[in-house]
């Protein structure tokens, strides 16, 4: 048969097409436990990071012990939206997973409040795909650490229950600084962050659970 | 090592180097090298695409309809960048959160498409898969040196660990953590470079 022909060609592609996507599907599979285990261990490792939970190790069994035996799931519908939330068994307090735009791509993380939803606890970071060095500083402990012990401000008629970057009253108890050269990433991060804050409050009733159980 | 495939090496890795003397490839030194940890997984990931569609492009050159062999080399090389992005998440999920969208665009590096075309479909798979893995190591020479320099300047680390003393004499130049920081260091690495080059073949490699 000439290489020429379109019969050629076809079975050509078609053979090389099928080799590839075998061996994509072999790789894939190969991998399928690692990739599993590694998911596992970062949302196990961001949820012992944001309710602070004692670990006893570095290992993903120690990661996924500790939130086995403190953390309870649960999710809430609110608006025809659907918010991964979790509880403390022991404390109470309540951490709920916010989402939003990023200035490259999605921003995911979770942020734990006290249980009656008066202060932020400590917060994390799920998923973000930030400039290195610029915009992706958001996972570094300096400016997660700076939302320990703010408190929200549920009042606000502009929805600005936390505020990150410049504010009229500078020491505000809801504001904390924005990182500096990544201004971009800081409002796309306030505004995931009181956009679901909003959502939140509105399902989750404290001490109880949810509005719409 | 035979002479001819050393000669093909050093040929790639610095007398006809991708990134500064062919200016292939620029768009992921620009991309990563602001860490040296991302820089060494995405220089590991191009070399080994390079090597392998290479290493198939020549397998297949006999076979491949001329009409169609665009098509055929940009169906091997996605292959394996697919196969590069499903390890590199298995093996170093952090490093993947930060360099993935950067590993699925190695597809579009021109190197790799460039080698293909240019050295793989019309040579054997030896040479062929030589000159794709020195064609990898002369992108990632580059890159590494470019990271070398904006890492510490911007993050006054290398891989992740402080420069001795930070504290009292570093400050960082965010410039360099930026996109133009890349370009500057881009810009002086090649200077640097051909004009090494061009002062060896001056007085023929002496």
């Amino acid at each position: 048969m000439k290489k020429t022909s379109p019969i050629y060609i076809l079975i050509f592609i078609t053979v090389l097409s099928v080799v590839f996507g075998f061996g994509i599907s072999f790789v894939n599979y190969a991998t399928e436990g690692l990739l599993k285990k590694n998911e596992a261990l970062h949302r196990n490792r961001v949820i012992a990071t944001a309710f602070m939970l004692p670990v006893t190790g570095r290992t993903a069994g120690d990661y996924e012990a500790a939130v086995r035996g403190s953390i309870e799931s649960f999710s809430l519908a609110v608006d025809g939206k659907t918010i991964q939330a979790f509880r403390n068994k022991t404390t109470g307090e309540v951490g709920f997973v916010f989402a939003g735009p990023g200035f490259w791509d999605q921003i995911r993380g979770l942020m734990v409040l006290t249980p009656d939803l008066s202060r932020v606890k400590n917060i994390a970071i799920l998923e973000q795909k930030e400039t290195p060095g610029l915009g992706a500083r958001i996972e570094e402990p300096g400016f997660l650490n700076s939302f320990q012990g703010i408190e929200p401000a549920w009042d606000s008629s502009r929805g600005e229950f936390i505020i990150i970057g410049p504010s009229p009253n500078p020491s505000a108890r809801n504001r904390i600084d924005a990182i500096t050269g990544a201004t971009q990433t800081s409002l796309a991060f306030m505004k995931a962050i009181n956009a679901d804050l909003a959502a939140f409050k509105k399902a989750y009733v404290p001490g109880k659970g949810t509005r719409h159980e | 090592m035979s002479n001819g495939t050393a000669k093909l090496f050093l040929k790639d890795v610095w007398n006809d180097n991708p990134v500064f003397r062919q200016v292939l490839g620029i768009c992921s030194a620009l991309a990563v090298t602001n860490l040296l940890s991302n820089t060494l997984f995405m220089c590991a990931g191009v070399t080994a695409v390079t090597a392998l569609s290479s290493l198939t492009v020549s397998l297949l050159r006999n076979v491949t309809p001329k009409r169609i062999r665009m098509i055929v080399q940009v169906l091997i090389i996605a292959s394996y960048v697919m196969m590069v992005d499903i390890v590199i998440r298995a093996m170093a999920p952090d490093i993947h959160r930060f360099i993935g969208p950067y590993v699925g665009l190695i597809i579009t590096n021109c190197i790799i498409m460039g080698r293909a075309e240019g050295f793989a479909s019309q040579n054997r798979p030896v040479p062929s898969l030589v000159d794709g893995f020195a064609s990898g190591i002369g992108y990632s020479m580059i890159l590494i040196t470019i990271a070398l320099v904006r890492e510490p300047m911007g993050f006054g680390t290398i891989l992740g660990v402080p420069l001795p003393a930070r504290e009292q004499w570093w400050h960082q130049w965010t410039i360099m953590v930026m996109p133009p920081g890349a370009f500057f260091t881009l810009a002086l690495v090649t200077w640097f470079a051909r004009n090494r080059l061009e002062q060896t073949m001056k007085t023929g490699g002496k």
